[in-house]
């Protein structure tokens, strides 16, 4: 996201910072989409993912004079969105369930042709499954550094780790995904 | 590999990896898997909060603009009463004054007049506190723990330089908030502000609603440490009532000697 034009994330932080609240509701028709994405995929629950989106946010107000100048608006929230998840995973003291296919509603493109649509949700399906199987660390690297675009930096910053690290472990996290992808292939071939 | 398939590597770097792979059937086979793989993953729909989302967050945003706008309006008037404090005159004018043979008895008047005029901001602000106070009770401060709350106060105390909202903020914990750690940690932030007037207007107005002895000593303590001499009413007041815990009226007393 611009960091540097007068409406920038960082920008519209601020000056929430600064008391004008209104610029958060900027701030989240911004990102809500993005952000409840991440936590319905981390998750694996609508519900769950939309009682957490709306923490996130309750936390960004109430904590908004710890926003730093210097600070990433993205990486700021996605670090405070890991916190919540944290607490809920925590609160419901077990491990997050494996995403169920159904509670991630599909949104295949109208315009596609019928057996392309149906080809693409089996495959998303297949995906959605393999996702379901990573471990939880493993998933939050891949859904941070793949589906949220962050940069590997902006996800070192979210997960409190270097760099290198950050890339390693999204490239451990990638091939546990090809590997629970192909052998769920193979199952359902089976 | 990712990043090779993203065409993020720079051109050397690219150019070595590939490299690689032309004499590396594995790393070129696992290449082949990835991309196919990395497309599914980015082409996956991405799922849809519902109305509710917006609705909830919106509402947070006004409930959050409603506190602020109040804890504005109270905090704005001590800082409003503390700058229309009387300032010493400059030295020519008490010459004027004296040379005009003005008599002992208008100077009393004059500075009696300005005391009353004090003390009525202050009634004027404890009347505020009140108000305020049940208002914001009852609202948005208390859906909130207090451990949420004394973590707020704790985070502004770190802040190193902190502007007219901090303070505001700090002030209004101590008037409001009905946790007595949050009051206490709330009070020991505002020290090191204790040489502005506006601080020392705030505990000497958040005094007299306070119910708790420790808060009630703590106020006094911090009272004399900024030589908040305008306090000395308040503690006389407060030394003679009968109702108050006798270990705070003792405080009171040594506070005026100590002013």
């Amino acid at each position: 996201m611009d960091t540097t034009s007068p409406t920038s994330d960082h920008d519209l932080m601020l000056a929430v910072r600064d008391g004008d609240l209104d610029c958060m509701g900027e701030l989240f028709e911004r990102h809500h989409g993005p952000l409840f994405g991440y936590l319905a995929k981390l998750t694996g629950n609508r519900a769950a993912a939309e009682d957490i989106a709306q923490v996130v946010f309750q936390r960004m107000l109430k904590y908004r004079h710890t926003y730093r100048d210097e600070g990433k608006f993205t990486a700021w929230m996605y670090h405070l969105a890991r916190r919540c998840a944290s607490d809920h995973f925590r609160k419901a003291s077990s491990a997050p369930l494996a995403v169920d296919p159904s509670d991630l509603e599909d949104h295949a493109d109208d315009s596609q042709a019928a057996d392309q649509s149906a080809l693409a949700s089996d495959d998303h399906e297949l995906l959605r499954k393999a996702l379901g199987r990573l471990d939880r660390d493993d998933r939050e690297v891949l859904l941070l550094s793949r589906l949220q675009e962050l940069s590997f930096a902006e996800v070192a910053s979210v997960l409190e780790c270097s760099v290198g690290a950050a890339r390693v472990r999204a490239h451990r996290a990638l091939k546990a995904l090809r590997d629970h992808y192909f052998r769920i292939q193979k199952e359902n071939l089976s | 590999m990712a990043e090779l398939a993203d065409n993020k590597l720079d051109g050397a770097v690219a150019a070595e990896v590939r490299a690689h792979m032309d004499g590396c059937e594995a790393c070129r086979q696992e290449f082949a898997l990835l991309v196919p793989l990395l497309s599914a993953l980015d082409a996956l729909p991405a799922p849809v909060p519902s109305q509710g989302l917006r609705a909830k967050v919106m509402g947070h945003i006004e409930s959050e603009k409603l506190t602020l706008r109040k804890e504005f309006q109270w905090a704005s008037s001590i800082r409003a009463a503390a700058r229309t404090q009387p300032v010493p005159g400059p030295s020519w004018v008490r010459v004027l004054v004296g040379a005009l043979g003005v008599t002992t008895l208008v100077v009393l008047g004059f500075v009696l007049g300005e005391r009353t005029a004090t003390q009525r901001q202050l009634a004027d602000l404890r009347v505020r506190v009140d108000t305020m106070g049940q208002l914001v009770e009852q609202s948005v401060l208390q859906k909130r723990t207090a451990g949420d709350r004394l973590e707020t106060v704790l985070t502004a105390a770190r802040t190193t330089k902190p502007d007219e909202r901090v303070i505001d903020g700090l002030i209004n914990s101590l008037a409001f908030d009905p946790s007595i750690n949050v009051r206490l940690n709330a009070l020991s932030a505002l020290y090191g502000h204790a040489d502005q007037e506006v601080v020392r207007a705030g505990v000497l107005a958040c005094l007299p609603r306070e119910s708790n002895a420790l808060v009630q000593i703590s106020m006094i303590d911090f009272l004399v440490a900024s030589r908040a001499r305008e306090a000395a009413p308040e503690l006389r007041k407060l030394s003679l009532d009968t109702k108050a815990d006798n270990d705070v009226r003792d405080s009171a007393r040594r506070a005026i000697d100590l002013l």
